[in-house]
């Protein structure tokens, strides 16, 4: 049954609706709203004025009310004040979803770095000591809990020796060179970005490991052998150029658990992205920030699934884009 | 080619080193709108403080004095009077002289802007968060730009503390005139944070990056003492042990005392680095407590809940968890608050006198030692408290232990904040709930303890009274002490009131919690004020000496 | 000469994965001294739920084998206590998500046609949703507001069994689209044409003719995904949403560990080193299982 990209486009804008709601619903099944925990901090505030703030920000409103006003309004493009900031949302989200692509597209460019070349050797070599060790290291990395490696790192490289920060984003005045901006940028990043690579790093080695040995199984690789091109010739030329399939799928996909995967990191590190900023705001109740930007982060991935499929399409001529 | 290197190096090594003049800052929480009266968060007013300037604060000693008016109105000096209103009750009338302060575009400050901060306050669709201050003030005079008087209609002892922050009425009247309901999304202190004109005081903000940085740097205008830094940067890092770290490795030069590093982190700086830090343990008006659900059986007698505070070793729990910092508590008012009254019962740590207490209330222990009540129920209390909190789960911990050894049966349900300040504001704990009040100096616990102040179905669930304590001795003292004007009778009615609490404890006094001050030794001039009115409102007075 | 039953084949080659091998070891020493640990506690004279204040932080003695934490707690029981959570969480929910996965994938392979597509939209709506974020909203909802009595909310088990619930509900798509595959390949073959002919009813042919035959592979998955659970609720106590103190889970451990790195680093090594250990030993396992089950798939 072929699904046109038509049709995936539609699937998509219901799998948003349909996300918008239930989050929404989730959300108000928390417990509290935020005016309570107003009143534990502020000694002034008597509970007349509790109740005037709750039906100022319309929490005393039913559910189901609030939602069809938001929702109303989100159509129209205006998706409401994130209340904790006191900005518009999508003014809040921007800015963090930039630093999130940050953190994540330099993690990402580490990790494939060293999976590519360690995949495409690994698998050369099956069964071999190196293909075994490197596979436990895998293994190790998709198994260790990543808050505990970003405590770990702190405490050896900012507490224990002092080299780095640890935690915030640089703080560069206005007149800095573009090279020292650079390296600050980078002093603050490196452990959060390691962080996040060393946990995506087994899965993607794996991931590659597997293509590359599907791709040197392939006719046109036995027929290159045959031929006599030399066996590194054979590795990195051919097979290599069909592994920007696999590139791109773990990419696409990876696009899509952006934000999940940063979350962690980010709020071990401090770095304001979008993974922390959604956490934030589920538990300062912030409905606005947090309904958004939960439907940026499935946008995303629903999008890199899309994506993924498109690329593999595009690729692999002989993958008509059906399912 | 080398020559000129060398010789670049011999100036450079030759002028001394540049004295420091920019102080980079961290603080655990995001400040959320900057607007001075629509929220009271700490962190916008550690901010606030240093762009501008109460009426009037109260100084490290809890003392109130001037920060904007000239000289503080009291009735001995006249400025500040008794008089009677129009529908028969009495009020009073204060006389305010403005100093000369201008705000950072040139516009002075003049009455007018605090006639608008009143309007706003005063306005339901405003979005201010505590309007009771803005209420009270029923007339207001302007003489002349500098000169106003204010009409309050009640008599109160604390007459003269005005912790209002003006607005600029010359950037945000239009805005709030255009559209009174949407004015605290429009506020120009969230729209435009540079905006000079937004600050008057020592410092004004020159950038704001939401959640993560906020610089300032100093005002020209401001007419006081002039800072000694030139650009203040504040970082937002939201993980303790972050912040630890940079603290250690010099990326942040300090760390706010007030929403920074937690007391188990300032004693480690203390031992392991105290050569390069002084840390400074101030008790701060953060009162933690235990309410008691009068209405459980259990717990309705008071020589039970005497015989709890006396089986838990406030004094043992203070000194190892708190390394003595944090001073154990006998009622809700500090021992640092002028009205504190020493001969408030006290508990010591007694367990044989708890389980004797115990005996005679009625509750027998077993064989196994653990208490029954007459139709042989197990004595099971459940204690609530906010998870999350890392010392006060500690301290239920041990709560929970130590009660085990009288034969209590403690269960603990920590819970999130949002789930447990439902459960308070709805009374819907069943035992006890342990949890923290801010305070104000010389508060009267007139929400917390006043049988009017239950709340109910009834009466729409308003009220801090979620003990539900109903004694009329104590309702009395109440209604007299907040009008009591004359000191010495005060003192007495403060001094009854501190006595029933520690006789009746309808709520368990655990300690005053400390905001611990870890302060590099170059860095001077910082006080910690112990209350509400954070350091920052002498910012100026901050200065680095190598 | 005797034949080997396949069970037997399928023991003898996951013996010799050195590695499967141990794992397997271990997480059997595991689940032993976890459940043995009141037992291990009275033996040792230490009652684990005690607080001492005087001997917080304490180093490794014989009375305290690996020291004490922050609140004068054996660490040694209170990281067995934390053992029993994570187990048990691990397995009954990747036994729950695999119960509901295989149920959810035979149904919709078996029967096909709109139902079959509905339920697969339905599944990859599932999995394109943020998982992390998503868990985070559904752990910090109020039982009271589902409804649930607030007589239960408040058991000591409760937030175990919640967490449970919650972790397996990401759990079953893995397992609901693999049963789906295995479903579709099977559906074909003659022994299904055989009992279909025979007049053997749909949920009879589903239950005692395909599921069978794809518990392999599921339990591969099941071991794989019971690693995965255990970080999720070992990072969702790590946030302070999933197994709340004073019930010791290796996640909540840590959490106190954060800032008192300068302190006692220690408190922050031993948890976390657990949860590794632990989880990379149910992916062991189930790599060796994948390797006796179905060795011509060139995973390895």
């Amino acid at each position: 049954m072929t699904r046109t990209l038509a049709a995936r486009l539609v699937e998509i804008a219901v799998t948003l609706i349909l996300m918008s709601a239930v989050v929404y619903l989730l959300i108000g099944l928390m417990p509290g709203d935020p005016i309570d925990m107003m009143i534990a901090g502020d000694p002034h505030m008597t509970s007349a004025d509790a109740a005037r703030l709750r039906a100022l920000y319309g929490i005393d409103k039913p559910l189901l009310q609030r939602y069809l006003a938001w929702a109303s309004q989100a159509v129209q493009g205006n998706f409401g004040y994130s209340r904790s900031f006191g900005l518009p949302v999508l003014s809040v989200l921007g800015p963090r979803l930039l630093n999130t692509l940050e953190l994540a597209g330099l993690a990402f460019v580490l990790s494939v770095a060293i999976a590519l070349p360690l995949g495409i050797w690994t698998a050369a070599q099956p069964r071999s000591k190196a293909d075994y060790l490197i596979n436990l290291g895998c293994f190790a990395g998709i198994s260790a809990p990543p808050f505990w490696l970003a405590l770990l790192l702190i405490t050896l490289f900012a507490v224990k020796l002092g080299w780095l920060p640890a935690g915030g984003m640089a703080d560069l005045r206005p007149g800095t060179s573009p090279g020292e901006a650079i390296v600050q940028k980078l002093r603050f990043a490196l452990l959060p970005v390691v962080t996040l690579a060393l946990v995506q790093l087994g899965s993607y080695t794996r991931f590659m490991r597997g293509a590359m040995i599907e791709v040197l199984r392939q006719d046109y690789i036995r027929t290159a052998r045959a031929k006599g091109v030399p066996e590194r010739a054979v590795l990195w030329r051919h097979a290599f150029r069909n592994a920007l399939a696999p590139v791109l799928t773990i990419l696409a996909l990876s696009f899509g658990g952006l934000v999940s995967g940063a979350l962690i990191t980010e709020t071990m590190f401090a770095w304001p992205g979008m993974g922390k900023a959604i956490y934030q705001a589920i538990l300062d109740n912030d409905y606005n920030l947090a309904l958004v930007g939960l439907l940026a982060a499935t946008f995303a991935t629903v999008l890199g699934n899309l994506l993924a499929d498109l690329a593999y399409a595009w690729v692999d001529p002989r993958v008509s884009f059906a399912q | 080619m080398i020559r000129r290197l060398l010789c670049l190096a011999l100036v450079l090594l030759a002028f001394p080193a540049f004295a420091k003049d920019e102080l980079v800052i961290a603080m655990n929480q995001a400040p959320g709108t900057l607007n001075p009266i629509i929220s009271s968060m700490l962190a916008k007013s550690l901010i606030i403080n240093m762009t501008e300037r109460p009426v009037t604060a109260y100084d490290s000693t809890w003392k109130v004095v001037c920060m904007v008016c000239t000289v503080l109105p009291t009735l001995d000096n006249g400025r500040a009077r008794v008089v009677d209103l129009p529908d028969g009750k009495r009020g009073m009338e204060i006389d305010i002289e403005l100093k000369p302060l201008m705000w950072g575009d040139g516009v002075p400050l003049t009455a007018k802007d605090y006639e608008f901060t009143i309007e706003v306050g005063k306005n339901p669709k405003s979005g201010v968060s505590s309007s009771e201050a803005f209420r009270r003030i029923l007339r207001f005079d302007i003489h002349d730009d500098r000169h106003f008087t204010m009409t309050v209609d009640r008599v109160t002892f604390d007459y003269n503390v005005f912790d209002i922050m003006a607005l600029p009425a010359h950037i945000e009247k239009p805005i709030f005139e255009a559209d009174p309901a949407s004015y605290r999304n429009k506020t120009a202190y969230d729209t435009q944070p540079a905006n000079a004109g937004l600050a008057f005081g020592p410092y004004r903000i020159v950038e704001l990056v939401p959640g993560s940085r906020i610089a300032l740097e100093a005002n020209p205008t401001w007419a006081g003492d002039k800072p000694h830094f030139r650009r203040i940067v504040v970082k937002i890092i939201e993980s303790t042990a972050a912040l630890e770290a940079n603290l250690l490795s010099g990326n942040v030069d300090y760390v706010f005392g007030e929403l920074g590093l937690t007391l188990d982190q300032a004693l480690a700086f203390d031992k392991r680095h105290g050569d390069r830090y002084d840390v400074i343990y101030k008790p701060a008006l953060i009162y933690e407590h235990i309410d008691v659900k009068l209405d459980n059986p259990l717990l309705a007698d008071r020589r039970v809940r005497q015989a709890i505070l006396m089986a838990v070793d406030r004094k043992a729990i203070c000194d190892k968890l708190f390394e003595g910092k944090q001073p154990v508590a006998d009622s809700d008012v500090s021992p640092l608050d002028p009205m504190h009254a020493s001969a408030t019962p006290h508990y010591a740590y007694d367990p044989p006198a708890a389980m004797k207490l115990l005996n005679e209330a009625g509750f027998p222990p077993n064989a196994t030692g653990m208490r029954f009540d007459g139709e042989r129920r197990p004595f099971s209390i459940e204690l609530t408290t906010t998870a999350g909190n890392r010392v006060r789960e500690l301290v239920a911990q041990v709560i929970q232990s130590q009660l085990r050894q009288v034969g209590i049966e403690l269960r603990l349900k920590p819970e999130p904040p949002r789930v447990f300040s439902d459960q308070l504001n709805h009374r819907r704990f069943s035992g006890l709930a342990m949890y923290a009040w801010v305070e104000a100096p010389q508060g009267v616990p007139r929400s917390t303890m006043h049988s009017e102040e239950i709340p109910s179905e009834k009466n729409g669930w308003s009220g801090q009274n979620y003990p539900g304590y109903a004694n009329p001795a104590m309702d009395r003292a109440l209604d007299q002490a907040e009008r009591e004007l004359d000191e010495g009778k005060r003192r007495r009615l403060f001094a009854e009131i501190q006595r029933l609490y520690a006789e009746d404890l309808p709520v368990l006094p655990l300690f005053f919690r400390v905001d611990p001050f870890v302060i590099p030794k170059q860095l001077m001039g910082v006080v910690p004020t112990g209350n509400l009115n954070s350091s920052t409102l002498w910012v100026e007075q901050w200065r680095w000496q190598d | 000469m005797r034949s080997s039953t396949p069970r037997q084949l399928i023991w003898r080659r996951f013996r010799r994965h050195r590695l499967a091998r141990a794992s397997l070891v271990f997480l059997a020493g595991l689940l032993v001294l976890s459940l043995a640990a009141p037992l291990i506690a009275r033996l040792r004279g230490i009652d684990p739920t005690l607080t001492d204040l005087l001997i917080r932080f304490a180093p490794p003695s014989p009375q305290h084998w690996l020291g004490t934490d922050d609140l004068g707690r054996d660490l040694f029981q209170r990281l067995l206590d934390g053992g029993r959570v994570s187990l048990l969480v691990g397995l009954a929910g990747a036994l729950l998500s695999a119960l509901l996965g295989a149920v959810i994938g035979v149904v919709a392979g078996y029967t096909g046609g709109r139902l079959d597509s509905a339920v697969m939209r339905f599944t990859d709506g599932v999995i394109a949703l943020p998982l992390l974020p998503l868990l985070i909203v559904i752990a910090a909802v109020d039982p009271a507001k589902l409804g649930i009595p607030a007589e239960l909310a408040h058991a000591e088990s409760f937030s175990v069994w919640r967490i449970i619930v919650i972790v397996a509900l990401t759990g079953w798509t893995t397992a609901a689209r693999l049963v789906r595959a295995e479903t579709l390949s099977l559906k074909a073959r003659d022994f299904v044409r055989a009992a279909q002919a025979l007049g053997a009813g749909p949920w009879r042919i589903m239950f005692r003719h395909i599921l069978p035959n794809a518990m392999g592979s599921l339990t591969i998955a099941t071991t794989m995904s019971a690693g995965t659970l255990i970080l999720l609720e070992s990072t969702l106590s790590f946030l302070g949403l999933g197994t709340q103190p004073p019930a010791a889970s290796w996640g909540n451990m840590l959490t106190g560990a954060q800032e008192l790195l300068q302190e006692a680093p220690v408190l922050a090594l031993w948890p976390g080193l657990l949860i590794f250990l632990t989880v990379i030993a149910f992916y062991f396992v189930g790599d060796g299982l994948q390797d006796a089950i179905d060795p011509r798939a060139e995973r390895r």
